[in-house]
């Protein structure tokens, strides 16, 4: 780098030497000082490393520089300084796209791993457009969400900010799976075919379809994925047939395989519950799939763990009284959840050893007695980090496990688990109407009520 | 220094002194390039600034902070959220020093109006008689023509207000602009058709149809207008049901020719209420609704205006052969972009599509909602008159079914639109319960990407617009 030009006015009073790590730069009139070091965390790419690799004396930038001082602020500390509040999270986004520094932003401001499940409470709310109510929601992991109510798709930014709305072909979707902030899978129980949308223009990118013997339209009971895969439940048409498909999301698509096909035959009901909830288990390379069915002599059901490359289930669970009103499984903890219908309660089992031996553990109140009613109609249960979340008509449960230090030791060698219940939110923010979505995306947790046209956005405190 | 750095994109802006520029704002020193300054235009102050030889800062006499905004818009074509420290008034006045206000116009223009993603933006008021009788949005320029009581307001794309004229009518119940400057209207309360010059409020002409052989014809009232490039169309009757469509001269604003008069004395022959112009066919589209104790009834008319004969025409109830007998529409209106006529059923409330260019005996494609929560609406019996309203916009179908605003829309579909949108229409609420509990709507218009939309007894005019980037509420 050559000595600085004395003809440039501004450069009067800098004295650096030619090895020198400190870098001045000027951005629309202001001169900001930093150091390589600093302008090479943004990344090869970013526009700041071109900045460092300039040979100019001091390179100049024609953009605003109080945005130019947040960003730099940002590059330095991995937070956004208190003087960004003076600009919209809008300015800041489409000027880090700019200087190629999104991901930054992204990081301090919706990063997974600030999830503080503790913290959470109700902090803003998504208006949607439009008289229906949200039917199924998903987000990806930074935060991102797609939001379906009615006919339509709502997609917002990691920065909450809505993006776009579109219109499918379908009336309600029931079942919605980002695929990335552009498409996402979306499906329902009424209508055939798994369509992949693309959510900027609102075309159908491709429809999945299972070929089912008796040739009528299937329809889409819940989308899951892993990493490799993307697992649709089918039911036929005439509701007496159902599988699952598995497709290559690496590869177009492409159906992979197809597991777990029932006909109905006979009498047996078993074989006629679609699966209506798949979740991946990476650590155990398991699909779990569950589904359930109400009838006169109440609810029964079935939880199966599926080996995707055998196509085997590793390990299935009936369930005939108090079944599923909803199940998740946590990874981190290894455990499972359910809330029984009948019960409402919250119900763990350990999933350390599948074995025929292993059953269901109340977590509240276990002497319930059952009565007709079904208490826990319409309850979910999902499960983020090493919490369980658990709905209760307008009310939110956390579940986590207590690290007790003294152990305790049951005779089948494992240690017994405490779980404590906490109820979510602020007492204004607590009871309202049922809840009908509970999602985790980035650093916030998202609800969506029935007859309400909105979604809650849940996070900490710090925002 | 550009080997150093392959493909930069900012090879301008990283560039050396060449083409860069200071400019000394009311105190404050910015520094920007040429090519940013140009970016406003030719004849802008700033690009004249731009070609300045000396190395100088120029000073400019005016707010820095504005200046910070309006430059930020030149650099990244957006308005930084720092120009909500202004009004946008503000903010056009300091455009236009600076002589950059067409890209702020269009930093400030509302996204495309998306009926499914559109909510209530504000609400325009006149000063008094706030109960807005009759309005045009012109879609070219984004203003927007009012008539309320006797008067006519005029506000621009940017909903200021800039003009009122009071005229000589009492009630206004129809008005469009036919030229920059002039407003037609006209009132079922008093004859003629008036042409007011909004700039210095006079009078300029007026327009009164008479027919000295036929001594019926005398103090007749327009209850509709519209216009086409060189001519404007009104629809007259007198007080015992004779109509006609007069042709007026948009330049001389003389009648040029009368166009299917007719007797009146039922509703097939009664004057038009709504008339569209179809530049793309030439054609003028007129219809007549009534409602009474036994459901709607009405025509649509199309005119070949050259010819002045009529080109086609359907009758509710008793034309053709409709599968729907005893559904005869409540409201009609043209799409002037896909060349399609949409009527509005008045008991099942369906929507039914026919193609301009292929009307027949029955053209019509219904359109039927396949969402079961949305078939329970329709009016009963079809005798809440007049409350029911169609309005075709950005490819869009907008309804007004008593308080409620809806939207028809097609659903965007990988492979090409052939033929018509059956089955491919989704209808949706662009409103909220508590909207639609204002008031019954009155009239809709789109212009300049924004629904207009008045109630009945509701003083102002609602502005529906889509915004992306609309973002959280926060719970506090």
């Amino acid at each position: 780098m050559p000595p600085f030009a004395g003809s440039n006015p501004f450069s009067y009073g800098f004295h650096q030497e030619s090895n020198s790590s400190i870098v001045t730069i000027d951005v629309g009139g202001q001169l900001f000082q930093t150091t390589k070091q600093t302008l090479a965390l943004a990344g090869s790419k970013s526009l700041f490393s071109k900045i460092s690799n300039s040979n100019e004396t001091i390179p100049f930038i024609d953009r605003d520089p109080e945005i130019f001082s947040v960003l730099l602020s940002l590059l330095r500390t991995g937070n956004l300084p208190s003087k960004a509040k003076a600009f919209d999270i809008q300015d800041l986004i489409f000027e880090s796209q700019f200087y190629g520094v999104e991901n930054l932003l992204v990081n301090s401001q919706s990063d997974p791993s600030q999830f503080d499940a503790f913290n959470l409470e109700k902090s803003l709310v998504l208006p949607l457009s439009g008289r229906d109510s949200p039917s199924a929601i998903s987000t990806t992991q930074y935060g991102s969400l797609h939001v379906a109510h009615g006919s339509k798709i709502s997609s917002f930014d990691w920065a909450l900010q809505r993006k776009s709305t579109i219109l499918t072909q379908f009336t309600a979707i029931d079942s919605l799976l980002a695929l990335s902030p552009k498409t996402a899978a979306a499906g329902a129980t009424d209508f055939s075919g798994l369509q992949i949308i693309d959510l900027d223009k609102g075309f159908v990118k491709d429809t999945l379809n299972w070929e089912n013997v008796t040739r009528s339209g299937s329809t889409v009971q819940a989308i899951g994925s892993s990493p490799e895969y993307l697992f649709t439940s089918f039911e036929s048409g005439r509701r007496n047939s159902n599988c699952i498909m598995v497709y290559d999301l690496n590869d177009n698509l492409r159906p992979v395989a197809e597991i777990g096909h029932y006909e109905i035959f006979g009498a047996e009901l078993d074989s006629a519950i679609p699966s209506t909830k798949l979740q991946w288990i990476s650590s155990r390379n398991l699909l779990m799939a569950s589904g359930s069915h109400s009838g006169p002599s109440g609810v029964s059901g079935n939880i199966r763990f599926w080996d995707i490359r055998s196509g085997n289930v590793v390990w299935e669970l009936k369930e005939k009284s108090d079944c599923f009103s909803d199940v998740t499984v946590s990874d981190s903890l290894s455990s499972m959840f359910k809330v029984g219908v009948n019960t409402g309660e919250v119900f763990f089992m350990d999933l350390r050893n599948m074995g025929a031996d292993n059953s269901w553990v109340c977590l509240g109140d276990g002497r319930k007695v059952i009565k007709g009613k079904k208490e826990g109609f319409g309850s979910k249960v999902e499960s983020h980090g090493n919490q369980v979340f658990c709905s209760k008509g307008g009310d939110i449960e956390l579940w986590s496990e207590v690290q007790a230090g003294t152990i305790t030791t049951r005779e089948g060698g494992l240690q017994d688990r405490v779980f404590r219940r906490n109820l979510m939110g602020r007492a204004k923010d607590m009871g309202g109407s049922r809840i009908t979505n509970l999602d985790f995306g980035g650093n916030k947790m998202f609800v969506t009520r029935t007859d309400q046209q909105c979604v809650e956005v849940w996070s900490s405190g710090r925002v | 220094m550009e080997d150093g750095i392959p493909n930069n994109p900012f090879g301008t802006q990283l560039g050396g002194g060449v083409g860069r520029i200071k400019l000394n704002v009311g105190g404050k020193l910015f520094e920007t390039t040429v090519s940013t300054l140009r970016s406003g235009g030719p004849d802008s102050l700033l690009s004249a600034l731009s070609n300045r030889p000396t190395q100088d800062p120029v000073f400019i006499d005016r707010d820095p902070e504005i200046f910070s905004v309006l430059l930020s818009l030149l650099r990244s074509n957006r308005l930084p959220s720092t120009a909500k420290r202004f009004s946008n008034l503000e903010l056009i006045d300091e455009a236009l020093y600076y002589g950059i206000e067409s890209q702020l116009r269009m930093a400030l223009a509302p996204t495309r109006l998306n009926g499914i993603d559109a909510s209530i933006f504000t609400t325009v008021k006149p000063s008094s008689d706030g109960i807005v009788s009759a309005f045009n949005a012109i879609d070219s320029d984004g203003s927007l023509w009012v008539a309320h009581g006797g008067q006519i307001s005029v506000y621009d794309w940017n909903l200021s207000h800039t003009a009122t004229v009071r005229t000589h009518l009492d009630f206004i119940t129809s008005i469009r602009r036919v030229r920059p400057e002039i407003a037609a209207v006209g009132s079922l309360y008093g004859s003629g058709l008036h042409f007011y010059n909004m700039t210095n409020g006079c009078r300029v002409d007026s327009v009164e149809w008479v027919d000295p052989s036929d001594v019926r014809i005398y103090k007749a009232r327009v209850h509709a207008i519209a216009d086409s490039e060189d001519s404007i169309f009104a629809s007259y009757d007198c007080q015992h049901g004779e109509n006609s469509v007069l042709m007026i001269d948009r330049s001389t604003l003389k009648i040029s020719s009368e166009i299917g008069r007719m007797q009146g004395t039922s509703s097939k022959n009664a004057v038009p209420g709504k008339l569209k112009y179809v530049p793309d066919m030439g054609i003028l589209v007129g219809s007549s609704v009534t409602s009474g104790a036994f459901g709607y009834s009405g025509y649509i008319r199309l005119w070949d205006p050259r010819s002045r004969d009529v080109v086609w025409e359907t009758n509710e109830p008793g034309s053709g052969r409709s599968s729907r007998f005893g559904d005869s529409f409540a409201d009609v209106d043209v799409d002037l972009d896909n060349l399609a006529l949409f009527k509005l059923c008045s008991k099942s409330g369906d929507l039914a599509v026919a193609e301009l260019r292929k009307l027949s005996d029955d053209p019509w494609v219904y359109l039927k909602e396949k969402n079961p929560s949305m078939r329970n609406v329709g009016i009963s019996g079809g005798i809440a008159g007049g409350n029911l309203l169609i309005h075709c916009y950005r490819k869009q179908v907008f309804v007004g079914r008593e308080g409620d605003l809806e939207v028809w829309s097609r659903v965007e579909d990988n492979a090409d639109g052939e033929g018509t949108c059956e089955g491919l229409c989704r209808r949706n609420y662009v409103d909220k319960v508590e909207d639609a509990e204002r008031g019954i709507i009155k009239k809709i218009e789109g212009g300049g990407d924004r629904l207009f939309v008045t109630r009945e007894d509701v003083e102002g005019i609602e502005v529906w617009q889509s915004s992306n980037y609309s973002g959280a509420v926060s719970v506090s």
